[in-house]
């Protein structure tokens, strides 16, 4: 940040003589720039959206060219986790635990239908959308998507951090241990995603009038 | 099998129909007992276990079966020099609805004799249970399983009779019965809250997966043995001192 390298303040710098041999910015800046161009995904793909994946960190789409130089397969060297396919409620925790592992600062991608709302899937073994088990940045539609799709949900990905400012990073990002695996919507956003719907039986949400309200741990902290 | 429950599920057990023919699956062979040297053996040695058989999609022979004795014949089929079907292929089950009775299928073939047989065991919806053949085909460890964990079929002496795809405390049911709702039977958020409660480490120990038996399915085996015909697996568990 010290351009030009001039000998002293008094001689000159690099608008001429007199001005100054240093720039002012903001440590912001800084900081986001290497975030943003160094972002290490951790692939977790469970169907067809993990072969487009595949494709654009390939020659031809390279995902390489943004940043994502590496694929990281362990969560704890990873800043953006990209989930592409259909999560199964027995795969939950599994997706839950490898959040909870990723340090901070980290982003999650939702790749595909499935993925972001169980898609076709709204069946009794699906989950209805990753977003009720982790905090989600970027949705990406499609089934599957093009790898221009991940490739411009990434970049999404980096103009949100371009605009973070550290100043509020605590305050965007501490997550509260109460919630470490713990749903992250309410009982009543969960149920709500199927409740607007019929579907092929015109089954009922609850088809054998069997109302179970969770109690669940911190369910407050987040309506 | 009666006929007073016809649905249009009944033409996918009549198999393929031949095109252009005007009476439909009528035209289609049913199958002759002298085609099929075991369907014949069947009839034969077993004339009143089997209930009626017949050919489906071209060449395979199904021969419906009375499932009291279903070990018993499922043992001679693999052991009888001129059977000798050695290869469980698949053991599945299919459920007809309207109370109709759940069907338990085997296929298997004989690498000897390079024939295949379907056997199907019509199971009433309120009995459930069929012997198991593990101790004949070691592969069918985990396809009965698998029927146990979808259908509710329990398979009497089967040596690790627990769930294999859906969770271990799976309270919801068996998913592909046809009384199943598609949703489950809790909501969304119960069944979210349950999945994340699950604990992981219990099905994805790498010991357990190298060594088969997860250790709490061992002592919960010590802890409820049979009291009629598993004396002998409780006597050999070194701590089963229950009683």
């Amino acid at each position: 940040m010290l351009p030009g390298g001039g000998p002293a303040k008094t001689t000159g710098g690099m608008f001429g003589p007199g001005s100054p041999t240093f720039l002012t910015s903001k440590v912001d800046a800084l900081i986001n720039w290497g975030r943003l161009n160094s972002l290490w995904p951790m692939p977790f793909g469970t169907a067809c959206c993990a072969i487009e994946m595949m494709a654009s960190a390939a020659s031809n789409y390279d995902l390489a060219r943004f940043g994502m130089e590496r694929m990281s397969f362990s969560p704890r060297q990873a800043d953006v986790l990209i989930c592409a396919g259909r999560v199964p409620y027995k795969l939950a925790p599994v997706l839950r635990r490898i959040w909870d592992q990723m340090p901070q600062p980290k982003w999650a991608i939702s790749m595909g239908a499935c993925a972001s709302s169980g898609g076709v899937f709204d069946v009794y073994s699906m989950v209805q959308g990753i977003d009720t088990i982790i905090p989600v940045d970027v949705y990406i539609p499609g089934c599957p998507p093009r790898p221009e799709g991940l490739i411009y949900g990434l970049m999404m990905i980096q103009e949100k951090i371009r605009q973070e400012s550290l100043s509020r990073h605590f305050e965007h990002r501490a997550e509260d241990p109460a919630l470490v695996a713990m749903p992250r919507a309410s009982a009543e956003e969960v149920v709500g995603l199927t409740g607007a719907f019929g579907n092929s039986t015109q089954q009922d949400q609850l088809s054998t009038g069997i109302v179970v309200t969770p109690d669940i741990p911190g369910d407050d902290l987040l309506s | 099998m009666a006929d007073d429950t016809k649905s249009p599920l009944d033409a996918v057990e009549d198999g393929p129909v031949a095109s252009g023919s005007a009476e439909g699956a009528d035209t289609t062979s049913t199958g002759s007992a002298d085609d099929h040297p075991t369907v014949a053996a069947l009839l034969a040695k077993y004339p009143d276990e089997v209930q009626r058989f017949r050919l489906m999609a071209g060449d395979q022979y199904v021969v419906w079966m009375e499932p009291a004795r279903s070990h018993e014949i499922l043992s001679w089929l693999k052991n009888d020099p001129d059977q000798l079907y050695d290869m469980m292929s698949d053991v599945t089950a299919v459920d007809y609805g309207h109370g109709r009775p759940l069907e338990v299928v085997y296929q298997m073939y004989s690498t000897h004799h390079g024939r295949a047989l379907r056997i199907r065991c019509p199971l009433p919806l309120d009995a459930l249970e069929i012997d198991s053949v593990y101790d004949l085909w070691k592969s069918v460890n985990w396809l009965e399983r698998e029927v146990y964990d979808l259908f509710g079929v329990t398979f009497r002496g089967h040596p690790d009779l627990r769930r294999i795809l859906m969770p271990d405390d799976y309270e919801e049911g068996h998913p592909l019965r046809k009384d199943f709702p598609l949703r489950g039977r809790f909501s969304r958020a119960e069944q979210t809250r349950r999945a994340l409660n699950q604990d992981v480490e219990r099905y994805y120990l790498a010991e357990d997966l190298g060594h088969g038996v997860p250790q709490e399915v061992a002592a919960a085996q010590t802890a409820t043995a049979l009291p009629g015909g598993d004396d002998e697996a409780a006597g050999a568990a070194p701590e089963g001192g229950q009683g």
